[in-house]
């Protein structure tokens, strides 16, 4: 047993590495197509079965976004991104627990050492994906930010002139404000990713440790966690999407 | 800096493929999911609230059809009992008029055959009287057993008689 803190590749195409994380997160998203392909064809007036799943999913959502943004309008212009984050994320927490993760794989030399290179590896547990996804969310709250409230007053609560009331305070705090920004790609994308990334060691090592009936709880906690960061993602997205469209105080 | 994102397993190539993906997601369940299922519930929102309004105005219109009913109801039976009483006062004075009628018709009878009697009377009186002139002119004669005159004699009859 051996844990890596980078996804494992399974093979190259030429010169991109083909990861385990890539694999299940194509398959995590064509699952989701699929889905949402038959979902489109059998929508009906009076839901039934799936489309009961769905619905109940994206109305709460929904309420969760008017709960923040006050706004139907709004939350419907941020709901997309949200919920997007919130059904990938959380799908792609719950590989955690499928098993073979981490154990069937292939066995590979890698400097002169036998390593196994599990298939299966939760997505989440690797940096590229979680940082992709902190890009996408911080990307997305500027364009927001600036189609909202325009590109004048957006770019006005983080360049501050120091000759106007606060002074120099004011531009400090606009500078703060532009660091942050940056600070939320590592905060976004390292939360994350401890957190399923802890989960999966946590769980291959019971499983190592005690094979039968132990790791049985810490399953359950996993899916737990995973909704939980799901939710957190998308939740603090969207807090910050409000944020952006939102304009500044001073 | 290189050397720790590599270190933590950061590849650009990778992280594009990564943000690809989701933005496709994100455009797939766009189309397929959030636009139809979102349009759904507005139009399953409306269709309930169209509903519930639709089954309030139709107890309410139920309400007030009974109670038109009612009043309907209480109008005829007004006017039932005005018809009969109308046709009562009518029957009443139609069979006082008839009997009025009868009993003047009665009279002029009466009254007619008052007069007829009347004239019999009279009629036989005459008649009477000239009977028994002439029975009594038969009388004399046989009394007196000659006859003066014709004339002189219904003279003295009528004399005698009156």
């Amino acid at each position: 047993m051996d844990i890596s803190i980078a996804a494992e590749s399974l093979f190259h195409i030429g010169s991109f590495p083909v990861t385990n994380t890539l694999v299940v997160t194509f398959c995590i998203s064509l699952i989701i197509i699929v889905a949402s392909y038959i979902l489109k064809n059998r929508i009906s007036l009076v839901p039934k079965g799936f489309q009961n799943i769905v619905e109940s999913v994206l109305e709460a959502l929904l309420n969760l976004a008017d709960s923040v943004t006050q706004d139907r309008k709004q939350s419907k212009k941020f709901f997309p991104i949200v919920a997007t984050i919130f059904i990938f994320v959380i799908l792609t927490n719950w590989v955690e627990v499928v098993p073979g993760l981490g154990t069937i794989g292939l066995n590979k030399m890698e400097e002169g050492k036998q390593v196994l290179v599990p298939f299966i590896r939760s997505g989440a547990a690797d940096l590229n994906l979680t940082l992709a996804l902190a890009l996408v969310s911080v990307i997305s709250a500027q364009v927001l930010g600036i189609a909202m409230i325009g590109f004048r007053k957006y770019a006005g609560k983080f360049f501050v002139s120091p000759l106007h009331k606060p002074y120099l305070v004011g531009t400090f705090v606009g500078l703060l404000e532009l660091i942050s920004e940056f600070a939320k790609l590592i905060s976004f994308s390292f939360r994350l990713f401890g957190n399923i990334f802890a989960g999966e060691v946590l769980l291959t090592v019971m499983l190592f440790l005690v094979p039968y009936f132990v790791p049985l709880p810490f399953l359950f906690l996993e899916l737990f966690v995973g909704f939980i960061q799901a939710l957190v993602f998308a939740m603090l997205t969207l807090v910050f999407f409000k944020m952006a469209a939102t304009e500044a105080a001073h | 800096m290189s050397e720790l994102l590599s270190k933590l397993g950061i590849d650009w190539k990778l992280l594009i493929a990564q943000i690809v993906n989701f933005l496709v997601l994100l455009f797939v369940l766009y189309k397929f999911a959030y636009g139809p299922v979102l349009a759904m519930l507005d139009k399953r929102q409306k269709k309930i609230e169209k509903g519930l309004k639709d089954a309030d105005e139709a107890h309410k219109k139920l309400a007030e059809s009974a109670d038109m009913q009612k009043e309907i109801l209480r109008k005829a039976r007004i006017e039932a009992k005005d018809i009969v009483e109308k046709s009562y006062v009518q029957a009443e004075k139609s069979k006082s008029e008839i009997a009025a009628e009868a009993k003047t018709q009665a009279e002029k009878i009466i009254a007619n055959a008052k007069d007829q009697i009347e004239l019999e009377k009279n009629k036989m009186i005459t008649e009477v009287k000239s009977e028994i002139g002439s029975l009594v002119v038969a009388a004399a004669e046989k009394i007196i057993n000659e006859k003066i005159d014709e004339k002189k004699d219904k003279e003295i009859i009528g004399k005698s008689l009156i």
